[in-house]
């Protein structure tokens, strides 16, 4: 009896430092983690830029589910891996900007050039001038329009005279009456659509540098007035958002303005109306939409090293087969002007749609989102939803959304 | 002849009636070390995240930041927050709107598969059990296309008889019902399952006698069915709640993190996750689910009271 209980505490201990012991990895090889999410960088990329540093192995991890919260409990844990992909969200972590590791201490001056300026800004915390990331793909707005349904209503529905014609939010939504009263097509899709991509053509949003709240007047108000001009004049179909694909396909929405990796949805979303889609320039200017990051974390043995391979990861060069690998919209301005990206495209009839992505690309306005942007956002979304869904009167939802807003700000003080 | 009775054995008795629970636990310990993998689990990844969840319920912590005491203020906030008090009732109003029908409707499945001449009841039996395993996600998004406002299939169906097709994603009452019929899609197989181990458990003697001394179908029902199956239906009632008040999947999928228009399908626990998982106010969070625990088990309790009163 006394054997047995040795063996089966033996084989119970063993068990145990067996599944700890194996975490080492192999002799002389240095090991960089990275952690990122399916299509967030081409995987080939990745085993090229491996083969530039010898000795070196990525082990670069698909973290599938909920990506943000594993990093956030990652960063919590002071224990994660090195290398890090985080989405447009990395806004929201400027103000931990101590658990990321200050690129500006490594020499990321020399390559700024290289990049949009709007976009490497997006990393670089105001306050402390830290910079936690490394710009991956960017995505600038442009309009989709419908050419033949714009052709139909007698507006102009070549992208030049478009962009021409209607070059003001005043201007399209003037065009959106038009196209209503002559075929009875809805010009915009739905007005969080509306409100949000005037918001992201703003260089002032919710906040200012010093995170002092502005979202109750100047550019986030005029924004609010014109989607309430949209809904005043029904020039939404207010469906679901499962219904939007059904809508796009059938030829009930004319036009939407939208990030480049929309053209893609779009595609599956509407094969039935192929070929006759165009982009331009879209009225009120260029925005941006998503686009992410890779930055390193503070916990980092190896920073120097991880920091060699990120830039590498985004390179010029590397931002090239990323968009041709998985259509990440660079962020280098030589990879978005190499010509070899300028090709006809037979769902936009032929059109050379990168002429128009690089140049929204480019005029894309600096901006600050703000540690709070998420919740703002999905508040205002939220009122939105109900002025054109379930008729709320426009007055009471401005109202109710900055009530929401001071309640929200008066706990993250209190804290 | 007469034994003399040993002088010990008095003292034996003492201490076997008190052995210490350590030197106990130790003469067992091949025993308890059995056991102790459940128990070693359940203090990691169950105990413990409840008492530290209590803890964070009275600090602010965004899981970055420093934790800082704050005492009541996340349950002042709470309790003076029209979303919450929002996302509590729509939780009732979807209880309401699946338990009431998916209970009725139970029963009625159980009492038809527990005909005498029934055939094949294997087979109907897991015809109704298998809505209860299908992944919800799956069933949200085929529910979305059946009640889609302009392109759903009920839609066309309601217009092909002349009634007018309805908003259904656009209205705060008609989006809990479309969840709570998911609920009821999911669930009723399930309760039926359940009902019918109930009516078989009932003794075919009583039913005989009943027959026996006149009573027709509708008093048999009500004077023997029901009376005995009512631990039964107290289980249901019970677990049913318990369930509904924690819905979750249905919501996220259909409507999306913010519940729909209005946020008329935002649940608690959609809350609760919204507040914990997104904005990371973990300590907030933590209040929100110990609010829940304090709603769920009171109305489990009366929902209790009633039942076996009834």
């Amino acid at each position: 009896m006394k054997r047995l209980n040795r063996l089966l505490l033996g084989a119970f201990c063993t068990g145990m430092l067996v599944s700890c012991a194996n975490s080492e990895g192999a002799e002389g090889d240095t090991t960089i983690t990275l952690w990122y999410w399916h299509r967030a960088l081409d995987d080939q990329v990745i085993k090229d830029v491996e083969a530039e540093f010898p000795g070196v192995t990525i082990n670069a991890q698909k973290v599938g589910g909920e990506y943000k919260t594993k990093l956030h409990t990652a960063l919590i844990a002071g224990n994660g891996p090195d290398i890090v992909a985080m989405n447009d969200w990395a806004s929201e972590y400027l103000q931990y900007s101590d658990k990321f590791v200050n690129l500006n201490d490594y020499g990321v001056e020399e390559i700024k050039e290289d990049y949009l300026d709007w976009k490497w800004n997006l990393a670089i915390d105001p306050e402390t001038d830290t910079m936690i990331a490394l710009p991956i793909d960017t995505g600038p707005t442009v309009l989709y329009y419908r050419a033949d349904l714009f052709e139909e209503a007698g507006l102009p529905s070549e992208p030049d005279e478009v962009a021409e014609q209607i070059n003001s939010w005043d201007a399209y939504v003037k065009a959106g009456e038009q196209m209503k009263e002559r075929t009875g097509v809805f010009m915009f899709d739905n007005l969080q659509r509306t409100y949000l991509q005037n918001i992201e053509q703003q260089s002032d949003k919710y906040f200012t540098t010093d995170e002092e709240y502005i979202g109750d007047g100047g550019s986030v108000r005029e924004a609010w007035d014109m989607a309430m001009k949209v809904n005043e004049l029904q020039l939404t179909p207010r469906i679901a958002d499962g219904e939007r694909n059904a809508a796009l396909n059938n030829g009930s929405i004319a036009s939407f303005i939208g990030a480049v990796w929309e053209a893609n949805i779009l595609k599956d979303a509407a094969p039935d109306t192929a070929g006759e889609w165009r982009i331009t320039a879209a009225p009120g200017g260029a925005g941006n939409n998503g686009g992410s990051f890779l930055g390193v974390l503070e916990s980092s043995e190896e920073k120097d090293l991880a920091v060699e391979i990120t830039k590498a990861l985004v390179s010029t060069e590397s931002q090239k087969e990323h968009y041709l690998g998985v259509e990440l919209f660079p962020s280098t301005i030589e990879t978005i002007e190499s010509e070899d990206l300028y090709q006809p495209d037979p769902f936009f009839g032929d059109q050379v749609v990168m002429e128009v992505y690089a140049e929204a690309a480019k005029d894309v306005p600096l901006t600050y989102y703000g540690n709070l942007y998420g919740p703002l956002r999905s508040y205002f979304e939220d009122e939105l939803t109900l002025v054109e869904r379930g008729n709320k009167d426009p007055d009471t939802a401005w109202q109710d959304v900055q009530t929401k807003i001071s309640r929200e700000l008066s706990r993250q003080t209190n804290e | 002849m007469s034994r003399p009775v040993p002088n010990s054995s008095s003292d034996r008795v003492e201490a076997m009636s008190k052995p210490s629970l350590w030197s106990e636990i130790w003469k067992h310990r091949i025993l308890y070390l059995f056991i102790s993998p459940f128990f070693l689990l359940f203090l990691i990844f169950g105990l413990f995240p409840i008492l530290f969840s209590l803890y964070l319920s009275f600090h602010s912590w965004s899981g970055l930041g420093d934790m800082t005491f704050v005492g009541f203020s996340q349950f002042n906030y709470l309790l003076t927050e029209p979303v919450f008090w929002q996302s509590v009732g729509n939780t009732f109003a979807i209880w309401f709107l699946s338990s009431v029908p998916m209970l009725f409707f139970a029963l009625v499945i159980a009492f038809l598969l527990n005909l005498p001449r029934l055939r094949m009841r294997g087979a109907y039996r897991t015809m109704f059990f298998i809505t209860n395993v299908t992944s919800i996600v799956a069933v949200a998004i085929i529910f979305e296309t059946i009640f889609s406002n302009q392109y759903g299939l009920l839609n066309y169906v309601l217009s092909l008889i002349g009634i007018g097709s309805l908003e259904w994603m656009n209205s705060s009452f008609l989006i809990k019902v479309v969840i709570a019929s998911m609920v009821v899609w999911r669930f009723v197989g399930y309760n039926a399952i359940i009902y019918l181990a109930g009516l078989q458990s009932i003794p075919k003697s009583l039913y005989e006698a009943a027959v026996i001394d006149g009573a027709n179908k509708i008093q048999i029902f009500f004077r023997i069915t029901i009376p005995l199956l009512r631990p039964i239906i107290l289980f249901t009632v019970i677990m049913t709640t318990i369930g509904s008040m924690q819905i979750f999947t249905e919501p996220e999928v259909l409507l999306g993190l913010s519940g729909g228009v209005g946020g008329a399908g935002m649940t608690m626990t959609l809350y609760m996750y919204n507040e914990g998982f997104i904005n990371s106010n973990y300590g907030y969070a933590s209040a929100v689910s110990w609010m829940m625990f304090i709603i769920i088990g009171a109305f489990s309790f009366i929902n209790w009271k009633l039942v076996q009163r009834a």
